[in-house]
């Protein structure tokens, strides 16, 4: 049975008249087991989908190493899970099971698998890129297997979404979010960052960049063992706040950067639910800020309760608190892990800002911006940041954060710069 | 809380001025009289500030010290049932905090309410600086006494003492039983004309403050036991091992048919507020500022001095005598009598303020006493909560 542990650090000190309160959730799960239960034989409960570009576009290498990824990811999923594998052009493809299959998705075991790696290898490469169909399609099939809690998809493209307008990707992710999640990757330089993060943000995974196409299947290897291990299939942050007082926002700062503040739905007037999607043996940390009345000097009051929930089931509780000093030596005590995750969140926004801003032209904000960057990386301790910052900006001053960009820069540094932008490194211990 | 004065002359030594705001403390007193620092030494294990719990280098504050909660009825020896938030009324869930408004749920000694019949009650508080809650109240009215009958007692702990809490309440209880054994119901019922009956009840208010004085020294020989070995731990660690015993002021008034007596040690006071708008202070302060009135100098300079506060009277091992002073009155009319401690006066004085405040909470809790004194308490803590508040009500309605 998984064990959740939730960690409180703050400065619960305010000095007289303050209002706002912050703190960092370090939410911890040990024994989550393995997704479907015990064992490696799963139960039904959980459902994988992997899709795939099949476009004009990967004519030739990437077509090759995405079909060998995909093989390679089905044998990955246990015995027992749901399966189906998508190939998605300009009109998204059941390529296993068979198109002309009664079922949508099958149970994995030792028979489909041989027969999904044989449906995978004829998959050809035509046509255009429309994301949108592909999602639709994989929430289509998931829904006709909904004694599965736990629904992930793979999806793997190397183009831009050419073949239909923004509006329409962005209107099938807002009707599939929470329903499946999906980490998506991009291989070579010519997706685009924005297009896959939008995607995997509002499905709970990760985005990233895969420079050549031979390590698709380490990736894809890796995704499917990781999804298989998260044995627990969706948990909620609750966030519980006093009368009267306002959540300034909740984020998510490790492993990766990702504001939740939008994704509250109600469950009870003080208090919101955060979707956290599924589980494995982790540590997550949310940076909590909540704003309350002044108290006077003296006060103390509870500024938030922050939980982890299962269903209606609340398994880890931690309480932000707020206490009114005029001891200066107190208030002014600044939380270093408040200020770390501070730091690292402006990162991550810097770095995307200073990169649009390059792409756009805009020199001078961009070396600004950058410059910022460098020196919130060197700050923060942040070295995979910085080593990639360097590719891009050439440092004049890294603690002042000056900079000049450089004048020949690849495009796929900057694409992993970006995708690599919400990615934290955890407070130094002392 | 009061800090007592052993003499009327300051010792420079002995001079401490408070480290936030430099106002001038009275000899030992252990917060600050303008704005309620702690003035305790680190060698007292009490932190600088309020709280301190979960800052890595500052010193937990100490353990609640034993017998420092008290059961609030002896009697059934039961744990009272857990309370709504005393700020918002909510639901305090387990975690210790209010499920609406987020407030500390107070513990049974920083807050409690009582009311033995429907025209008597008393809510006494910690307040809002203190870290403790060194105020106490006790009262009585016994539905059977066959005429209108009600003993109210106020004790407010001396904080440059410790465990003046549990010396307060001692204290608060032992007067009230006391004066119960008066009244009409008791075994030594006050009776006779209005004369014999002020004299009579002169009487018992002193044997009322000599046993709570007698509670004080009890409650002081049994802590002084407890602490014994800690003492020695305290003393072979290059600590203080001098302490001050506990004591506390004594405010106490009686309502017998158509009588009210007060009785008073230090400055915890005894208002009659009549309906009519007549409003008077029955009790007299024993204290610095009140001995300067005396002498002619004027209130508002007496008042604002420094050692205004320091109590020239107390109960305790160290007090010269423990016989309260008597005022009495015959009330004509309709009226509030009102017993409380320096927590709520401080921030509204004379009495014909006090009449108004008083008025007006009535008015606004349809002139429920248990309503108003709470009313009284919040607004002492919205002007800051400064001390320990207490406040205790008695309404006399017209007789026949």
């Amino acid at each position: 049975m998984a064990d959740f542990t939730a960690e409180v650090f703050q400065n619960e000190f305010l000095s007289d008249g303050a209002t706002d309160v912050h703190a960092i959730v370090s939410v911890t799960c040990t024994g989550a087991g393995t997704a479907g239960g015990p064992g490696t034989a799963s139960d039904g409960s959980t459902a994988e989908i992997i899709i795939v570009d099949t476009s004009g576009s990967m004519q030739g290498r990437n077509m090759e190493s995405a079909k060998h990824a995909a093989a390679v990811a089905v044998d990955q999923i246990a015995d027992g899970t749901w399966f189906a594998i998508v190939g998605g052009s300009h009109v998204a493809t059941r390529v296993f099971p068979y198109p002309n299959a009664r079922v949508a998705m099958v149970m994995m075991e030792p028979g489909a698998r041989e027969e999904a790696k044989r449906a995978i290898s004829h998959m050809e490469p035509g046509g255009g890129t429309a994301i949108s169909t592909w999602l639709y399609l994989a929430d289509e099939l998931f829904a006709t297997v909904p004694q599965a809690a736990q629904k992930h998809a793979i999806l793997l493209t190397d183009g831009k979404n050419e073949s239909e307008a923004t509006v329409a990707l962005d209107r099938v992710i807002q009707k599939v979010t929470g329903h499946f999640q999906c980490d998506a990757r991009g291989v070579g330089d010519r997706w685009v960052v924005e297009e896959l993060r939008k995607i995997s943000t509002a499905l709970l995974g990760t985005v990233d960049l895969i420079a050549r196409p031979e390590d698709i299947a380490a990736d894809f290897a890796s995704l499917v063992e990781k999804s298989m291990s998260r044995g627990v299939s969706a948990a909620d942050l609750r966030v519980w706040a006093p009368q009267g007082s306002q959540v300034l926002f909740v984020r998510q700062v490790a492993p990766t950067v990702e504001d939740l503040t939008s994704r509250r739905s109600e469950v009870n007037p003080l208090t919101g639910a955060y979707p956290t999607g599924a589980w494995g043996d982790e540590s997550r940390d949310y940076h909590v800020a909540v704003r309350v009345p002044s108290k006077p000097v003296g006060s103390e009051q509870l500024a938030a309760r922050v939980q982890l929930a299962l269903g209606t089931e609340v398994v880890a509780s931690a309480l932000v608190k707020a206490k009114w000093s005029d001891d200066h030596s107190l208030t002014t005590r600044i939380s270093p892990e408040v200020a770390h995750y501070t730091g690292q969140a402006e990162l991550a926004s810097v770095i995307q800002e200073g990169l649009a801003a390059k792409a756009a032209g805009d020199e001078a904000t961009a070396t600004v911006k950058l410059g910022r960057a460098v020196q919130l990386a060197a700050e923060t301790g942040n070295e995979e940041a910085t080593s990639r910052l360097r590719k891009i900006v050439e440092v004049e001053n890294e603690e002042e954060g000056t900079v000049r960009l450089k004048r020949h820069t690849a495009k796929l540094d900057e694409m992993a710069l970006d995708t690599a932008s919400t990615k934290t490194t955890r407070v130094r211990k002392a | 809380m009061t800090e007592e004065s052993t003499d009327m002359t300051t010792e420079a030594a002995a001079v401490v001025t408070c480290p936030s705001c430099g106002e001038v403390a009275a000899p030992r007193a252990r917060y600050c009289e303008a704005c309620g620092t702690s003035l305790a030494p680190a060698s007292d294990g009490v932190p600088a500030v309020l709280g301190g719990t979960g800052v890595p280098g500052v010193p937990a504050g100490p353990a609640e010290p034993v017998g420092a909660v008290l059961d609030l009825d002896p009697d059934s020896g039961e744990v009272p049932a857990a309370r709504p938030c005393a700020a918002c009324g909510g639901r305090v869930a387990e975690d210790g905090y209010c499920e609406e408004c987020g407030t500390p749920a107070a513990l049974e000694r920083d807050h409690f309410e009582e009311q033995p019949a429907p025209w008597v009650a008393g809510v006494c508080d910690r307040g809002v600086r203190h870290v403790r809650n060194e105020d106490a109240m006790a009262l009585a009215a016994p539905e059977d006494a066959g005429r209108r009958f009600a003993v109210l007692v106020v004790c407010d702990g001396v904080s440059s003492a410790p465990d003046s809490d549990i010396a307060s309440l001692a204290a608060s209880r032992a007067a009230r039983d006391v004066l119960a054994g008066y009244g009409p119901a008791g075994d030594r019922s006050v009776e006779g004309t209005v004369t014999q009956r002020i004299a009579g009840w002169t009487d018992a208010l002193v044997a009322s403050s000599r046993a709570a004085g007698q509670a004080v020294v009890e409650a002081a020989e049994q802590i002084a036991a407890e602490q014994i070995a800690a003492e020695q731990i305290a003393a072979e660690a290059g600590g203080d091992p001098v302490r001050e015993p506990p004591s506390c002021t004594f405010a106490t008034a009686v309502v017998d048919g158509d009588l009210v007596v007060a009785g008073w040690i230090g400055d915890s006071r005894v208002y009659w507020l009549a309906d009519s708008g007549h409003a008077e202070q029955l009790s007299v302060d024993d204290s610095w500022a009140q001995e300067m009135i005396a002498a002619g100098v004027p209130r508002t300079q007496a008042e604002n001095a420094p050692q205004a506060h320091a109590i020239t009277r107390w109960l305790g091992p160290d007090a010269p005598d423990s016989d309260a002073h008597c005022a009495a009155t015959v009330p004509a009319g309709a009226g509030w009598l009102l017993v409380c401690s320096d927590g709520l006066w401080n921030y509204c004085s004379a009495a014909d303020d006090m009449f108004d405040l008083v008025t007006r909470f009535a008015g606004e809790s349809d002139g429920d006493p248990l309503a108003t004194s709470a009313a009284l308490v919040r607004w002492a803590n919205d002007q800051g909560g400064r001390d320990n508040i207490t406040a205790a009500l008695a309404r006399l309605a017209p007789l026949g």
